[in-house]
């Protein structure tokens, strides 16, 4: 710590700390306009300028300066103000002062700072600009008039986002903001540019006159979309979600959001929305009342065990909670299950084992603080963007070294220095275990891992993973998976990061358990900076394993309810909220099934393909418009309430279940917090835990670990077929699950299916970039739009799964890899 | 890339052959700073930069396009367009201002077709007016490639055209 003077008060700042963090920290204000907390100091606008002493009474930028002992500095004396006076005239000179129309009005910096300066007339005169306005991509306007080139925007997006599509182009008066070759804006649509402009440079298209900024509620909430557990605030204006605002004290990513956060708001207040029950007549959905569907539901449900569930991981922990109960306890069923009864086995059959608890062992404030990240498929970046900030920002400033092991490259293979092992797909676990072997042969394991549970079994299991047969099988060197163990287990800190979810059938228990064992053998597995996090693909995937909703004691899982429902021996299914026939693996016999199944009732925001084949639709709500709390992936557990009134005529899922509940003879359940409350006391790490305690920011829920080994099953790795194409099924980063369907912004940048392809295949099988080509497999077949990527290894396709035009389950069926042909 | 970019693309690249510049890159890979390098070597191979080089660059070195972009608007020395076999400079300096270099400059755009820093559409001439050459003795002064020409008038620029038009392009 340092002593100083800012403004005659005594203060003391860290040895690091520039003079504006130093006089922030004390309460003393200094305007900034190109200066972000989470960006390196720049000092590009002169705003911040102060006087220090000992510099000869100089004017110095406060935001690039260090404090050094004994300084003694004044913020606010009349020259100072004058000399910031003439900073915002001088950019006022060009900037085209058109703030009636402008959307950025009343929450602009310069237009605050002009104000604030009370700069009410200009001694210089000169043209405004007449730059042409970037109308070319459908969500972010850039108007480069308005631009005071803080530079925030193409800071953001190289150090944080590491996408680096805008630059400072040209020079001198001519400097403006651009892409490469002056193109229009073509990137990967995260907003965070408009977040941090503090002009109306870069506006959100969706927004664009919707609403002025002060006539808009700011409700905090939860991203309801993937398990990072990202806050945002909904900007509401007549009951209406109209926008998402930034907010850079938000949560460990500090405001920072992806597409689909930042983009995807729409499907809240969408006009598709259902808005009343609706029962099948005569073969067709007819609008019903509450009373009339709730009630056939319920007769429907007295059927014990022959009555079956899947309900999706975005409904609230109490929702979940509550359907268990309701199906445990007044219907007397255990087949219930969610995210197809595979997605969550790296945690319910994976970590469960080798943890003792189905959680992952690190969270995502780890990855910072780690030395090396061993991330396992690139995909982790497009399931998780948030997360794949904080390994960029590890990456790139605190020098992390990154080891990715994937079956295709991509973004995370840019990284400064990352090292990306592309092996053949499907061997993940092969590889991993063959770490493990090397680990075991070279010695490189800690004292202590041998008295853990299970080592000699694990020593035995894993005699034939030798890194030179593994290697051969799987595409890879031996040197490889030799360095990386070194590596590995050389590293004070390592972390190894893996995503999940139901396009991702491979990275399962096995998975799960391959990689506990390589944390478990060398130590890194509960300490700061190490362990295992499993990426959990929904926003509330971990808070549905938490509050048990899962096949166990004997209760079908997703992939048996389906067949039972074919054989016949469920006739009741309850679908809340999931839309297996396009996110499930074989779209025609999850076809095939819900058409057997006697009674079908899906409780939906929306009137998808499944709820289509339902006997009876519930309208129920979205996040926006209940309170609950969503466990992230981390273990996050994070209270959100209403941001606007939900329509009279739908329900929350959490109604539909205590109605259901009374209307089988229960007692009716209580309101979600005290509901919360009652459950948090029987969940494991949630023990005194209530809305109102979450309310300011959530707790992490610890996670005790009772390590074991678990030694591997020999899996038999993928092999090529000959003249076919291997199809790996994953996340498209503008899209989660289905539900972003439903929100337009990724919908107007990502709007199909698509297939990527290597450049070689692409001209072995003379396919060009937007071709609609045929792939087939043993399942069926599907036309999709072609992509070349320079990211793809020959012999590989890749495809999305969230489409309900062109589902990639019609030729995958949940093989973690599939063979096929592709023909034009 | 816009339609008129692709258009222009199409029009001014006929053929880049890109292993001229893996060769470069090749020889400047292991280099720390080495995008100037790159550049420059890639500017006096190509005679200016291509885009298809500048993305070939950008994916090899694993830079932004758009940070090369950058790099390649700030500084004066690199051209985006194809350039013309002679490169007419004129000084339009102090020295060569007062004793009429304005009339030269115009006097080679009648002559030439066109303007500041803009090239002749068979690629023969491009023309560019300068700030100093530092021979303010010879002012007006113009300058063809590397031979200087002291005392410009505008008889002269007729005769330099004239010239230079009667030479080879290979």
């Amino acid at each position: 710590m340092v002593n100083l003077t800012i403004d005659d008060k005594q203060v003391t700042a860290p040895k690091s700390a520039t003079i504006y963090e130093a006089a922030k920290l004390n309460g003393i204000k200094i305007p900034i306009l190109c200066h972000d907390k989470k960006l390196k100091p720049f000092g590009a606008c002169r705003m911040c300028l102060v006087e220090v002493e000992q510099m000869k009474g100089r004017q110095i930028p406060a935001c690039t300066t260090p404090v050094t002992e004994g300084m003694i500095i004044r913020t606010s004396t009349a020259d100072i103000v004058k000399a910031r006076k003439m900073v915002l005239e001088l950019l006022l000179l060009n900037h085209p002062l058109d703030c009636p129309v402008c959307d950025k009005s009343g929450d602009c910096d310069l237009q605050n700072l002009t104000y604030e300066y009370q700069v009410n007339s200009n001694r210089f005169t000169d043209e405004k600009f007449s730059h042409e306005i970037d109308y070319n991509n459908p969500l972010i306007e850039r108007d480069m008039n308005r631009c005071v080139l803080c530079g925030k925007c193409a800071r953001i997006c190289d150090e944080i986002v590491s996408y680096g599509a805008l630059t400072f182009i040209d020079r001198g008066i001519e400097t403006k903001i651009g892409c490469e070759f002056d193109d229009g804006l073509n990137c990967e649509f995260c907003g965070s540019c408009i977040a941090v402009c503090p002009v109306g440079s870069l506006l959100a298209r969706p927004f664009k006159h919707k609403a002025r900024f002060w006539a808009m509620t700011k409700h905090p909430s939860v991203c309801g979309y993937c398990g990072t557990g990202c806050n945002i605030t909904l900007g509401v204006k007549d009951n209406k979600v109209l926008t998402t605002i930034y907010d850079e004290e938000q949560g460990f990513h500090k405001g920072q959001l992806c597409v689909r956060g930042r983009f995807g708001y729409q499907f809240i207040s969408s006009e598709k929305r259902l808005t009343t029950p609706l029962i099948k007549k005569n073969g067709r959905l007819i609008e019903s009342t509450w009373d009339e569907a709730l009630e056939l539901v319920a007769g429907r449900l007295k059927g014990g065990n022959s009555v079956a569930a899947l309900a999706t991981p975005r409904l609230t922990n109490e929702e979940l909670a509550l359907f268990k109960k309701l199906l445990v306890e007044n219907v007397g069923t255990k087949n219930f299950d969610h995210a197809a009864g595979y997605a969550h086995t790296a945690l319910t059959g994976g970590f469960a084992r080798s943890f003792g608890t189905s959680a992952s062992s690190a969270t995502i404030l780890d990855i910072q603080k780690s030395d090396l990240l061993l991330v396992i498929k690139t995909d982790a970046y497009e399931t998780h963007p948030v997360v794949g900030f904080e390994i960029n920002m590890g990456v790139k400033n605190n020098g992390i070294k990154l080891t990715i092991l994937s079956d295709k490259r991509g973004k995370l293979s840019k990284l400064p220095d990352a090292t990306t092992i592309v092996h053949r797909p499907g061997s993940e676990v092969a590889i991993l275990n063959a770490i493990a072997k090397t680990l075991l042969d070279d010695k490189l394991v800690t004292a202590t891992a041998a008295t853990i549970a299970g080592y000699a079994e694990l020593e035995k299991a894993l005699s034939g993973f030798t890194a030179e047969a593994v290697a051969a099988e799987c595409g890879i060197t031996a040197a490889a998976i030799k360095t990386l163990a070194a590596a590995y287990a050389s590293a004070e800190k390592a972390l190894i990061i893996f995503p999940a979810g139901q396009a991702y059938s491979g990275h399962n228990a096995e998975l799960a358990t391959a990689a506990a064992n390589l944390a478990l053998l060398t130590g890194k597995y509960d300490r700061e900076g190490c362990g295992v996090l499993c990426l959990s693909e929904k926003n509330n995937s971990q808070g549905a394993v938490d509050m048990g909703f899962f096949a166990q004691d004997g209760g079908l899982n997703g992939v048996q309810i389906l067949d039972a429902c074919a054989a016949g021996t469920v006739k009741t299914l309850f679908i809340a909220g999931e839309n297996p026939l396009i996110s499930y693996p074989d779209h025609a016999k999850v076809k095939a099934a819900l058409e057997a199944v006697d009674f079908l009732v899906v409780s939906e925001l929306f009137l998808t393909e499944t709820a289509a084949m339902a006997d009876v639709v519930l309208p129920v709500c979205s996040y926006a418009e209940k309170e609950g709390t969503f466990t992230s992936t981390d273990r996050h557990v994070q209270y959100f309430k209403a941001a606007i009134r939900k329509n009279i005529k739908i329900k929350s899922d959490y109604e539909v279940f205590s109605n259901l509940v009374t209307r089988l003879g229960g007692a009716l359940p209580p309101t979600p917090a005290l509901f919360f409350s009652e459950i948090a006391a029987n969940t494991p790490g949630y023990q005194g835990l209530s809305h109102v305690s979450l309310r300011k920011e959530g707790a992490f829920a610890p996670v005790a670990t009772a390590p074991k080994f678990v030694a591997p099953l020999a899996v038999a790795p993928f092999a090529p077929e000959t003249g076919k194409l291997a199809l790996v099924t994953g996340s498209a980063l503008y899209h989660n699950g289905t539900l972003s369907e439903y929100g337009e912004g990724p919908m107007h940048v990502c709007p199909e299916n698509y297939v990527e392809l290597s450049r070689s295949d692409a001209s072995l099988y003379k396919i060009a970039e937007g071709d609609l080509v045929t792939l087939s497999s043993s399942s069926g077949s599907i036309k999709l739009k072609a992509k070349i990527t320079p990211r793809m290894p020959a012999g590989v396709v890749f495809s999305p799964y969230h489409f309900s035009a062109a589902p990639i389950n019609t030729i995958w069926n949940g093989s973690p890899v599939t063979s096929v042909t592709v023909s034009k | 890339m816009s339609d008129v970019a692709a258009q222009q693309a199409t029009e001014q690249e006929p053929v880049i052959d890109l292993s001229l510049a893996d060769a470069i890159i090749d020889k400047y890979i292991d280099l720390p700073g080495n995008l100037m390098p790159v550049l420059q070597a890639a500017q006096d191979e190509y005679g200016y930069i291509p885009r298809i080089v500048a993305d070939h660059i950008a994916e090899r070195l694993n830079v932004y396009p758009s940070q090369i972009y950058g790099v390649l608007t700030f500084y004066a020395q690199f051209h985006l367009k194809p350039r013309g076999k002679f490169i007419i400079r004129v000084c339009v300096g102090t020295a060569c201002h007062v004793q009429g270099a304005p009339r030269i400059v115009e006097t080679f755009f009648d002559k030439l077709g066109i303007g500041h820093a803009e090239t002749t559409p068979d690629l023969r001439f491009t023309f560019e007016k300068v700030a100093c050459l530092g021979a303010c003795g010879m002012a007006p002064l113009a300058m063809v490639n590397d031979s200087t020409y002291g005392g410009m008038t505008v008889q002269k620029v007729d005769e330099i055209v004239t010239d230079y038009c009667q030479r080879p392009m290979k």
